[in-house]
Parts: structure tokens; sequence; C-alpha cells
């Protein structure tokens, strides 16, 4: 039995798992070696350097700078937009139940554009003369509170900040409405017999029941923020004025294509690598806890 | 601890034809187990979500005590209710499932702890206090929820067929469990069920619904000996009552080859109404064998023997029934059953019969 049940998975899973090694285990394999040579990309000879690479990025400023801002989005982005998340699908849920749903596809809207699209788009929305951002300020008497949004090294990175949340909100919105309807309803009706208002029931019930929603979104937006290449490619070319809105992707990005240093470029991917697969598991063990049934 | 007054309350559903709850007027004493029964449907779980404020009432008015909680929400109307799947908080163990509604009003943690323990105490709950609701049994469960509510010490309690997911034996001891807290705090209990033995066995009153209607209300006896219409005499009762159209003739109706004699009152009734039959019916312990000749002849199909009790199945000879399937029920000698294919001779004891109008299904009275 257990035999013919073998045979059947096999080719089934045989096809994604061929795809699988060879486009992700096999370049990640090479990616761990190229990172300890000094390959420039063009010629098939990839001389080995040792740790000099690790050597020479510990010492990179411009490492250093994207890897902060990284930081900050890290800091700033999980917990922004799943707030704001949190607080949308219960209203979708509760507060306005007249055409809740039509909300839910709005707020979804962001996430079937390209992040290259939404960068295009909000740089329009950015720009100084003819932004509708600086227009809507002036219209409404705010003149004083016009700027260069992207070109000034103290707003760009937080500019940039406000479009991936806008442009992460909408998914998780969804994702959080779809864990609300799995808590069952009558839970509801004993809190409410219990004297809970809508807060405490949002607080004593709903958040704790959400906890495994909670947990995997953390870490898709924790692995969204140590990422950002497109917007930041887009809206802030060369990583902004004074490299003030610069991340490490983007660096990388520029190191291998645009200095043609693939083996440093390769080193700077393997850190980045180390890092969200420490920050995933990071958060599986804080956030883990056992199952909850309903 | 209060009195509870439905006064013609009544729920109408959007979009449907007629209201789940129809003028639904009850009135429930201090103290007093009130359970509500009828087939699903009938509107007694829409009636307790009404009184706990979880549906609306659209016309009429429901009050607690004094206080009319016609439009109050369920925090403000002091009342504690068990739901049929019991709604315990998953991700609390069972103190904190117990003392929720005591945090949310502000209590101090100690007094919390306190209220818990009696509770518990009470419950045979304390060794579980500390888990969670998963790693309790079906029965563990259903004393969470119990505990839930008494800890509140509340003007009632509402259960909504707290028992339907205990098994058969568990729901026969949790039944006398209930009953006995109920009797031992006082507290003024609504206990939805559909179970009509539940009903029998746990109410102090009764009430009967049926499509939104109130049918009837009293103590079991009551309802069980003077059921009000056909609906009540044959809901109540296991096995059912027997309900046959009989034909009826100058001093009484025709049971197959054997007339019944009926009451003066009751004639007259019937004469008034114009009627030419009725619905005769006899509870299986409403009849006794007698000698050939003497009493309506009964052809037995089935015989079920339960120990204390036998009951014969079977068909009345020479009367032709609307339902042919339905067979009529009565409870014989368990010593002496009779055998299947046999044909035995009954007659209704004196003052059991019950006959009710064919037309609008009231009973009819001799007095």
């Amino acid at each position: 039995m257990h035999y013919r049940k073998h045979r059947l998975l096999v080719p089934f899973l045989a096809p994604a798992l061929i795809l699988y090694g060879v486009f992700v285990l096999w370049p990640y394999t090479q990616a761990l070696y190229v990172a300890f040579t000094g390959w420039r990309g063009m010629s098939p000879n990839k001389p080995f350097v040792g740790l000099a690479n690790f050597r020479k990025l510990a010492a990179d400023d411009v490492f250093w700078n994207a890897l902060g801002h990284n930081a900050l989005m890290l800091l700033g982005l999980p917990v922004t937009v799943l707030s704001i998340a949190l607080v949308l699908a219960a209203l979708t849920l509760q507060g306005i139940r007249a055409g809740g749903s039509a909300y839910r596809v709005v707020f979804f809207f962001p996430q079937v554009m390209s992040a290259v699209v939404i960068g295009v788009l909000w740089n329009f929305v950015f720009h100084p003369n003819i932004g509708l951002l600086n227009g809507a300020l002036g219209s409404l008497g705010l003149g004083g509170l016009k700027r260069t949004w992207l070109g000034d090294p103290g707003l760009v990175l937080w500019a940039i900040f406000a479009v991936a949340v806008w442009a992460g909100v909408g998914f998780f919105v969804v994702y959080f409405v779809a864990g609300m309807q799995s808590i069952p309803g009558d839970l509801y009706e004993a809190a409410r017999l219990d004297g809970a208002n809508p807060w405490q029931a949002f607080w004593g019930i709903t958040l704790p029941l959400l906890r495994d929603h909670l947990q995997v979104a953390l870490i898709f937006v924790g692995l969204g923020a140590l990422d950002l290449f497109v917007l930041v490619q887009v809206m802030a070319e060369g990583g902004g004025p004074s490299r003030a809105a610069d991340v490490v992707a983007r660096y990388m990005v520029d190191v291998a294509f645009g200095q043609s240093q693939f083996g440093y470029a390769t080193a700077i991917g393997v850190v980045l690598l180390v890092l969200s697969l420490t920050l995933s598991f990071a958060m599986f063990r804080l956030t883990r806890r056992e199952r909850l049934e309903f | 601890m209060s009195t509870i007054q439905f006064d013609a309350a009544t729920r109408q559903f959007p979009g449907s034809a007629r209201p789940a709850v129809d003028g639904l007027n009850l009135d429930i004493a201090d103290g007093e187990f009130l359970v509500l029964v009828g087939p699903s449907g009938c509107g007694k779980s829409t009636s307790l979500r009404m009184l706990a404020g979880l549906e609306e009432v659209d016309e009429g008015a429901i009050r607690i005590g004094d206080r009319e909680v016609t439009h109050l929400p369920p925090k403000e109307r002091d009342i504690a209710m068990v739901f049929q799947n019991y709604a315990l908080y998953p991700h609390m163990s069972v103190a904190d499932n117990m003392g929720f509604a005591l945090k949310i009003a502000g209590m101090s943690k100690d007094e919390i702890r306190t209220r818990v323990k009696e509770a518990a105490a009470i419950l045979d709950l304390g060794e579980f206090l500390d888990r969670k609701p998963k790693a309790l049994s079906g029965g563990q469960r259903q004393r969470v929820a119990m505990g839930r509510a008494i800890v509140r010490n509340p003007q009632a309690f509402l259960m909504d067929e707290p028992l339907s997911n205990l098994d058969a034996k568990l729901r026969v001891q949790t039944r006398t469990q209930i009953a006995a807290l109920q009797r031992r705090l006082g507290t003024t209990t609504v206990y939805v069920t559909h179970d009509q033995v539940e009903a029998m066995t746990m109410g102090d009153r009764v009430a009967v619904l049926k499509d939104g209607l109130l049918q009837q209300v009293g103590t079991p006896r009551d309802l069980y000996d003077r059921p009000d219409n056909v609906f009540v005499g044959g809901f109540i009762g296991s096995p059912a009552m027997n309900l046959v159209r009989v034909v009826l003739t100058t001093d009484g109706a025709q049971l197959g080859e054997r007339p019944v004699p009926m009451k003066r009152g009751v004639r007259a009734a019937l004469a008034t109404e114009g009627a030419e039959d009725a619905t005769l019916g006899f509870r299986p312990e409403s009849v006794e064998v007698v000698a050939p000749g003497q009493g309506f002849p009964f052809e037995v199909v089935v015989v079920e023997e339960l120990g204390s009790d036998s009951f014969a199945y079977g068909n009345l000879v020479g009367h032709g029934q609307e339902d042919g399937t339905t067979l009529l029920t009565v409870r014989v000698d368990a010593r002496r059953p009779p055998a299947k294919g046999e044909v035995i001779h009954l007659r209704i004891r004196e003052g059991e019969e019950h006959v009710f109008s064919r037309r609008t299904g009231q009973r009819l009275s001799a007095d």
C-alpha cells in the first residue's frame, strides 16, 4: 500500500522538485561559492579570494548606510502595515457593514499592480511642480508644507516608506479578514454577554486568535523590508540624494551590474540571505506557542 | 435573581414571510426553571436570543425584574448564557474563561480568583483551572460553560441546548446536575431544548412553541395530562400519544368496531362546531387489555420489551386510518406481552381520552 502510494506521489512531485532544484537550490549553491571569488561576470574564470569580499564589506560605508535604512524599514514597516491592516480589516467586517466587501476589493488594488507601476505612479504624486501632493497642499492653503519629497535627503526614505505601506496594507487586510472570519461568531456573542465592548472583544478575542496570521504576516513584511529594491530603484535612482534612501538590494544590483563586481555583489547577497533566514527563524521562535483549536 | 416577562415580543427576520417569534407572552417567576421546547425552527432559540439581547425585538417588550430591557445591549441586562457549542475562548485557560466577565467588569484579581475557585468547586473543575479548553472532554467543557455563567451571579441563566453535544449517557447525568444546581442557586433560568424528555424532567414549567407561536405553557404534569391542542398532545410524551380520526355517533364516536362514549360537554362542543368527526388521543399507558367483545380489537405488529415496560405497536382492526404507516402504541404487561400478529382487545380508561377538534386542533373539554 505504502509502496504504491509513493509510486503515485513521485510523478506529481518530481517536476516541482526538479525546477526548484535547478533554478533555486543550484544558483544558491553557486552563489555561496562565487561570494568567495573575485569574479567580474564576463570571463569563465573565477579567482578564489577567500574572505576578502566579506572583509571589504565590513569596511564599506555605502553598504552600512544601506543596511541602516533596511533596519529602519524593518523597525517601522511591519508595525505600521499590520496595524493599519488590522484596523481596516476589523472595520470592513464590523464597522462599515454596507459595502464592506467593496472596500476589501479596493484595498486589494495595489496588490495587483506591479511594483514598478506603483513606483512610477507615486513619482508623479510626489513631483515637486506637477505632483498631486504638493498641488493638494497648495489648494488646501498649506503651501508652506510643500516639499521636494524625493529630492530631500531627510524625506526621501520616508516617502518611500509611505508608498511601501500603501502598497502592502491591502493584501494583509484581505488576509486578516479571512482570519477573522474563521473565528466562530458565538465567541463574540459570549464576549458581548460577558460585557466586553467592541474594543475589548478585539483585544481579548480577535487579536489572540489571529496570532498565527500575525506571525506569517510579520515574516512577510519583515522580508519585504529587507528588500524594497524596486521602489527604491524607481523612486530614488542611485539610492536617492546623498544615498539617503539606499537599500542593500539596490546597492547589490549596482555593484553587480553597474560596477561588474559579481563576486563582491554575491557576497552582499549571501549576507542578505543570512539576515533573512535569521529574521524568519527568530520570528518563528519568538512567536511560537501551542496551536489553538476552535 | 429576577422575574422575566415577554410581553407580545415579536421578531420578524427581514425577508421572511412570517415572524420567527410571534407575539410571545410569557411570565417567568423569580427562581423558576422554565424550558422552551419545540421542533427545530419553532422560534425557541430566537426567543432566548431576544432575551439575551443578541437578537432584536421588532414589536412588544421584554422585562427583567422591573427593568424594561427590550432595546438594551446584552451587557446591560445582567444575564449569563450557556451556548450550544459552549463558546469557550480557546486561547484562555479555564480560570480565565470563567473570570473574563469579571475582569471586564473591573473586579480585582484577588476577588476574581476567589469567585472562580468557588464556582470551580461547585462544578468539580478545581483541577482543570489551568487547562485550555482543547485539553478538556466534552462534559468538562460543558461544565466550564456553566461555570462561566454562575461565576457572575447574574439575574438569570439562559441556556441554549447546552446538552446537545454530549453523548446520551452523559446527557442524562448532566441533565440532573444542571437541574439540581439551579435549585441550589435559585437563579431564574430559561432553558431551550428540542428534546421533550429534557423539557419534562428539568423544567418547573414548560413552554411549547411551534412556528413562532406559543402553544401552551404549564407544569410538565399539566402538559402531559391536559394538552391544549393536538400538537402539544403529540409532542409531549414518549412514546407519543396515539391520535386517531374518529367518526362521531350520537353518544360518542366509533373507534374500530367499538363505540367510545364521550362526555356531554365534549359532544356539545363538537355539535356547535358542526363537526362530523374528531381527533381522539390516548396515551400508550391509558389502555387496558380486556376480554374479547368488551374493547376494540388491536392487531399487534411489533412488540418492544424494555424490561420495566413493554410496548405493542399495531393497527386498529376495522378502522380506516388516514396514514396507514403510523402504528398505534399501547403499553402492555411487561411480564406477559402479546405475541406478534396476535389480536388483543383494549379499552381506554375512563377520563384518560383526549378529544381535539379536527378543524382547530384545540382540545375539547367536558367542562
